[in-house]
């Protein structure tokens, strides 16, 4: 029998034991080098073991229990899905959103964790397995031999009178013990034995086996040396692709959407209704960053924005929160009343407008009301990486406190402001957030006048744009649309004229151009343009002055021209 | 006191002395030795310091010494007032000892291989790394049997002891000298614990551990 690089067959690659809470095995499978890790919530992950920035192993990386974070560079990758959640050296800390490292299937039975090198087949149990229902692990022995020499030797171990029993996938049964030669590379194998149920002496047993093992592995060792060394497997790795691994715009336009099912609908609060939403087959969601939200498509049409609240690499289901008030507008009345448990409904994939740097000394996070679901996603994220934060939620009463239980697990300072006359609300905003300085940053998510309030004191305590971070989902200010004007689409090559009462964006889509855009009101990011000559007439709320200063972009659902000609990057 | 350290930043010996000095909050100068390209510890100063011509060299007050072992075992009686650090029960004492003189193998055999690497050294690299390998397989079965039996650390007490700050550095350097360490990995496992201790302090190609998980 020779190796294949693709064979689809089940292996043993680590001990249960092996794999202890916060530590990164590594291990190898058939010449791949893999990262093995055991996030906090019990998920084992077996990745191919390089970090997709710059290679470096990802077994010397840091297990935050959620996360793993490549130690040189600190990018991280989520549980479950390998997918990347953190990028330090991007403008908005952010990647794309399906940079995902290469996952290896992973299933944990009788005291060891299986892999293989596709996910061609399903996990199957050996065959005897089922002969006692608590196995017993030997200390694995790796031996610097071929795989095929190591089984051939395991199975002239058996007396004459008792020949052994030869099983699929490398694996052999010795009387009552089985062992699985883990074919590491063409020259390299790693012996794992399993005893049917616990030993009268443990420690005896283990000692005993572990003695024989040896004496085979030097002998096989010694056989190897004698031989030539058999040329390593080669794994070809597939490159990730420059699109993907390039950065990303700070506006991810609008994929595709997917159906999730309502798990459970509960209120959170007084006025605040709790959704999860998991996939319909129980399969992981897309990885998503802290400050993320998913278009939510209502039954009646409409298409809203609500938050993810989970924490890092909790994929199994994204859980948001309704307020009940904003019902009036025909909007998320709908998710409250007529949704049910069950039901199914249509999401956008993660994105993020509000991204958290995870470099910063001290991080201030401010929620008004709804605004804590943003927030307490943050507040997880940097809570799980033992970062430094200030989470202030302000409620008017405190029955308004959504996802107490949540806040009460975090580690980190967690001060509720419940009902504060409005004219001390200012004082206290300042007093958290105290004056600048350097790699301090402060998110805020809340009703409108919060946001400015928070805006302004900073603004005065001396709080750069830079630090100050916000999101908004809804764009109070009254927009003027009278001002006609040009617009050239230099990569389109078409020139398009404006008239007053019509925005860029629709007459860009009578062009027959097809452009993304989700809120429509200048405040979700989502129509992100750039500007290339021209004047822009910022009317958004999704820009920070700086950001409009600068007139390199706008969003083209409410913004317009001062200017009679304006070009645009599209 | 006055605690002085020779100390070549990227020599796993000087920050075995580093490191047990950060644990015991201790505060002491460094005087740094360019051991590499300029072979300073082999220069005539360096030498009336310490005739075997060797890195790192500690001096407190008027006491000069040499050999990271002994310095670590001198610091630990010296001014670990709990005493764990260096046992002074003779069957604790004797296996702190044993882990000392595998130290010293471990430096013959995994640094020799990463000065080869990493320096130009003119060392016979594949019996170097061999040596290792050796070591390092008996270390991974001693540690795993001590993990079934309740042991996390080199020698029977329920803390570290300077054995396993002896033993540490030039083990996690090993891949700077090409010596893998994935057929060990109870090994690695307590390379992860030795990077938990409080006070640990990190040196070029050695990071701290991920936080342990809080256990309710
Ligand atoms: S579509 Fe939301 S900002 Fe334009």
């Amino acid at each position: 029998m020779t190796l294949s690089l693709t064979d689809p067959a089940w292996y043993p690659i680590a001990s249960s034991d092996d794999l202890p809470f916060r530590h990164v095995y590594q291990g190898q499978l058939l010449g791949r080098e893999l990262a093995v890790w055991r996030a906090d919530d019990g998920n084992v992950n077996v990745w191919e073991n390089r970090c997709l920035h710059r290679g470096v192993r990802l077994s010397i990386g840091v297990n935050e229990g959620a996360e793993l974070k490549c130690q040189y560079h600190g990018w991280r990758y989520a549980n479950r899905s390998a997918g990347c959640t953190y990028i330090p050296a991007h403008p908005a800390d952010a990647p794309a959103r399906r940079i995902e490292n290469r996952t290896y299937p992973a299933h944990e039975a009788f005291g060891l964790v299986w892999s293989a090198a596709t996910s061609d087949r399903a996990f199957a149990p050996f065959p005897g397995a089922e002969t006692a229902d608590d196995w017993f692990a030997l200390r694995p022995m790796p031996v610097n031999a071929a795989p095929e020499a190591v089984i051939a030797a395991l199975g002239r171990l058996a007396p004459d009178d008792q020949p052994a029993q030869i099983l699929p996938g490398l694996a052999i049964r010795l009387g009552t013990t089985l062992y699985f030669v883990q074919p590491v590379d063409a020259g390299r194998a790693v012996i794992r034995g399993l005893l049917p149920g616990q030993p009268d002496d443990a420690s005896l047993a283990l000692r005993h086996h572990n003695e024989a093992l040896t004496k085979l592995r030097d002998r096989l060792e010694r056989a190897a040396v004698r031989q030539p060394a058999p040329a390593p497997l080669q794994p070809a790795f597939d490159k990730v692709s420059a699109e993907l691994s390039t950065m990303p715009d700070i506006a991810i336009p609008r994929g595709t959407t997917m159906p999730v099912v309502v798990k459970r609908k509960w209120t959170s609060a007084d006025g605040v209704v709790g959704f999860e939403l998991a996939d319909r087959d129980g399969r992981h969601l897309p990885t998503f960053q802290p400050g993320a939200h998913i278009d939510v498509h209502l039954p009646n049409g409409l298409i809203r924005q609500y938050s993810i609240t989970n924490g890092p690499g909790d994929l199994l289901s994204y859980v948001i929160a309704v307020k009940q008030e904003s019902a009036s507008k025909g909007g998320s009345q709908i998710l409250v009343d007529t949704v049910r448990e069950g039901d199914v409904l249509a999401i956008s994939e993660p994105r993020n407008n509000f991204p958290l740097r995870r470099d910063a000394i001290r991080t201030v996070l401010i929620a008004g009301g709804i605004g804590i679901t943003p927030l307490l996603s943050m507040a997880r994220f940097l809570d799980k990486s033992d970062l430094n934060y200030e989470l202030h939620y302000f409620t008017r009463a405190g029955e308004q406190v959504a996802f107490r239980s949540e806040l009460e697990a975090l580690h980190g300072k967690v001060v509720l402001h419940t009902g504060l006359p409005r004219s001390e609300i200012g004082s206290t905003i300042a007093t958290a957030l105290g004056p600048w300085s350097f790699a301090q940053h402060v998110y805020v998510c809340g009703p409108s006048a919060m946001l400015e309030s928070v805006r302004a004191t900073a603004a005065a305590q001396n709080w750069p744009d830079a630090s100050i971070h916000f999101e908004y989902f809804k764009n109070d200010k009254p927009i003027d649309d009278t001002s006609s004007f040009d617009v050239e689409l230099a990569r389109s090559a078409m020139t398009l004229h404006v008239p007053a009462g019509k925005t860029i964006l629709e007459v860009m889509r009578e062009a027959g151009l097809t452009v993304p855009s989700s809120c429509e009101q200048g405040a979700c990011g989502t129509c992100l343009t750039g500007v290339l000559e021209g004047e822009c007439d910022h009317q958004d709320v999704y820009l920070n002055d700086s950001e409009k200063r600068a007139n390199t972009a706008m969003m083209t659902c409410v913004s317009r021209a001062k200017s009679a000609r304006l070009v645009l990057d599209i | 006191m006055t605690i002085t350290l020779h100390d070549f930043e990227l020599s796993g010996n000087c920050y075995k002395l580093r490191l047990l000095m950060s644990i015991l909050k201790l505060r002491y100068d460094i005087v740094p030795v360019d051991f590499y390209p300029g072979r300073q510890h082999k220069s005539d100063a360096f030498l009336r310091l310490n005739p075997f011509g060797q890195l790192p060299v500690l001096q407190d007050d008027e006491l000069t010494l040499s050999d990271s072992g002994a310095i670590l075992a001198y610091l630990a009686t010296r001014y670990d007032p709990t005493g764990l650090w260096f046992p002074t029960d003779p069957a604790i004492l004797a296996q702190v000892l044993r882990w000392h003189a595998v130290a010293d193998d471990i430096t013959a055999t995994s640094s020799a291989a990463r000065l080869a690497l990493g320096f130009f050294y003119d060392v016979d690299l594949p019996k170097a790394q061999a040596g290792a390998h050796a070591i390092f397989r008996l270390m991974d079965e001693h540690l795993w049997f001590g993990e079934r039996e309740g042991r996390d650390w080199l020698c029977t007490p329920a803390h570290p002891t300077t054995a396993d700050i002896a033993c540490f550095p030039y083990v996690m350097l090993s891949e700077e000298g090409g010596i893998g360490r994935q057929d060990y990995p109870a090994l690695r496992r307590w390379t992860d614990r030795v990077r938990r201790v409080p006070g640990f302090v990190v040196m070029s190609g050695i990071f701290p551990a991920g936080k342990a998980l809080q256990q309710a």
